[in-house]
């Protein structure tokens, strides 16, 4: 599918992404277009584009085939730099968790938690988990989304950055309790994944959270 | 100098690292003295704590002098004294805080710690009119992108190992460049055509340059060519920060960036993060060169806000911090109105 001549209207811009919204067949998708950025170099930046949009459309049909809840894969294109897939109808985590009740806060991290250890029992990671990458069909089961920074790992390293990135994006863009949160989180993340593993990614990802510059020696 | 200020007056003595300065702030934030001195190693050789606290000791009176004159013997008599009180090399700070007990004791004026990466922000937030920002502080010490949120400033993304400071300085170093490091591979940087491969290290909004710095100087190594060396470092770093920034930004979603710290004096970034900024419509407020690196006037700047909020100490309890988060402390004067 040659995505430059199908018809299409921008729908967002996100950081590195302008998404349109389309349809194939009775499908309606999603053409994610990775943009020239002008701060960086021209050669590193089709670089970057390229690595970013083959790792997208593979990680999204390997997680797919596993069984996590993510968009359907419909094209590549390596010219244009644009992966296709299909359209979720419903909010992105961002837009819609201030606005829940607490409880229903909870459900959605401890389903998310599942769809994360699914996705890591499969040996993969997301590696840029946060509630931006994050689709809340009907509004209330999420979807992952933005696979452009995964990589196959199954480095407890690697798991607990998912973790701990989510758990930042709740610390600095959202009211939620974010510890709540993540407990749900880790419950699902452990139904799925297993106890020994969970517990390794968990163990790690308190590192990863100290690991900045200047923590006291304790 | 203005002799126009506001009281209360506040001298300000940064003495983290490779300076020592001195300066005067009045309540409105203006800067009216800003003295510094900075302890230069030879090239090939970092800081030596020991001989930087030596420079420092040896210059203190002198540019404590020079900050507090007036004209002739007239001198301006603060109404309190902040000293930064950490993140830095310990013989450095020492120095720094005993030269401010000495003042503040002798004055019978209250003394005020100040966290040395705050400071760099408050004065960059002052110099350069922000409000709210996205902050991206770089320097040798820190490598962040912060909000603030709920009192503290929050780290969105930092470095996983070493700073960009580090990195430009740890190459020039290697290089047998001069100091200061940074400016060092600038100007090479100007000279340099061809784009070498080096690692380019995300995770997330994290970003990691230890295999960077490796890896630069495997390049020279092999023969490459300085210029191209430190033109391909400064394209690869700060695309990966400008990146992760552009990523913090739209998560975010403040409306303005602000650039501090010492890296900020660097065209080439200023340029990368100046385009992030506009590339999503918000403003951009770097840090006017003049106070980007360490000096005296951050440390009196912040100091301000610190009083006000009451963190006064007495002098049995005016500790150092070598070690200090900067998401640790409260802040509650950020936001500015």
């Amino acid at each position: 599918m040659d995505s430059s001549t199908i018809g299409k209207s921008l729908i967002h811009r996100g950081a590195e992404a302008d998404l349109y919204a389309s349809k194939y067949a009775e499908w309606k998708i999603v053409i994610k277009e990775r943009v020239k950025k002008n701060y960086r170099d021209s050669g590193l930046d089709r670089q970057i584009r390229k690595e970013r949009t083959v790792r997208e459309a593979s990680a999204l049909h390997e997680a797919r085939k596993a069984g996590v809840r993510t968009p359907s894969l419909f094209a590549l294109d390596l010219e244009s730099f644009t992966v296709s897939m299909s359209l979720l109808e419903g909010p992105v985590a961002r837009e819609r968790l201030d606005g829940a009740t607490s409880s229903m806060v909870r459900a959605i991290f401890y389903e998310l938690g599942a769809q994360i250890g699914r996705l890591h029992g499969k040996g993969l990671v997301h590696g840029d988990l946060t509630t931006s990458n994050i689709i809340l069909v009907r509004n209330e089961i999420p979807f992952l989304i933005d696979f452009g920074m995964s990589s196959h790992s199954e480095e407890p390293e690697d798991r607990g950055v998912d973790l701990h990135l989510l758990q930042r994006s709740l610390l600095t863009s959202h009211t939620v309790d974010d510890k709540a949160c993540v407990k749900a989180a880790f419950q699902g993340y452990r139904k799925t994944l297993g106890d020994n593993e969970a517990n390794e990614t968990l163990r790690k990802q308190v590192q990863i959270s100290r690991r900045g510059r200047y923590f006291a020696i304790r | 100098m203005n002799p126009e200020f506001d009281r209360p007056l506040c001298l300000g003595i940064e003495s983290t690292a490779h300076t020592f300065g001195a300066s005067v702030v009045d309540s409105k934030g203006q800067v009216i003295t800003n003295v510094n001195s900075s302890y230069r190693p030879p090239s090939g050789v970092g800081i030596h704590p020991r001989k930087a606290a030596e420079h420092h000791g040896e210059h203190a009176f002198q540019v404590v002098r020079e900050a507090l004159a007036t004209s002739g013997e007239v001198y301006l008599a603060p109404d309190f004294i902040a000293y930064s009180a950490g993140p830095g090399l310990g013989p450095c700070l020492r120095v720094g805080a005993t030269v401010a007990r000495a003042i503040s004791s002798y004055l019978g004026r209250p003394l005020v710690p100040v966290h040395h990466g705050i400071a760099h922000l408050d004065l960059a937030i002052t110099a350069s009119e922000a409000h709210d920002p996205l902050a991206v502080l770089v320097s040798g010490g820190h490598t962040a992108i912060m909000v603030h949120s709920d009192k503290k400033w929050i780290f969105y993304g930092e470095t996983e190992d070493i700073t960009l400071g580090n990195l430009l300085d740890m190459f020039a170093r290697e290089a047998n460049l001069p100091s200061p490091g940074g400016l060092s591979v600038e100007q090479e940087a100007k000279h340099g055509r061809s784009l070498l491969p080096l690692p380019y290290t995300v995770k997330g909004n994290d970003v990691a340059f230890s295999g960077l710095l490796t890896a630069a100087v495997r390049l020279m190594k092999k023969g490459e060519q300085i210029s191209d060396i430190c033109f391909s470092i400064q394209e690869v770093a700060f695309a990966i920060l400008a990146e992760a920034v552009e990523r913090s930004l739209v998560q975010t979603r403040r409306r303005e960036v602000l650039l501090a710290g010492g890296v900020a004096a660097n065209q080439r970034l200023r340029e990368m993060i100046g385009q992030v900024a506009q590339n999503h419509d918000a403003s951009f407020h770097p840090v006017p060169a003049n106070y980007s690196g360490d000096c005296g006037a951050q440390i009196a700047s912040s100091g301000q806000y610190a009083y006000r909020s009451g963190s006064s100490v007495p002098i049995s309890q005016s500790w150092v911090t070598p070690r200090w988060r900067l998401d640790e402390v409260e802040v509650p004067w950020i936001p500015r109105p």
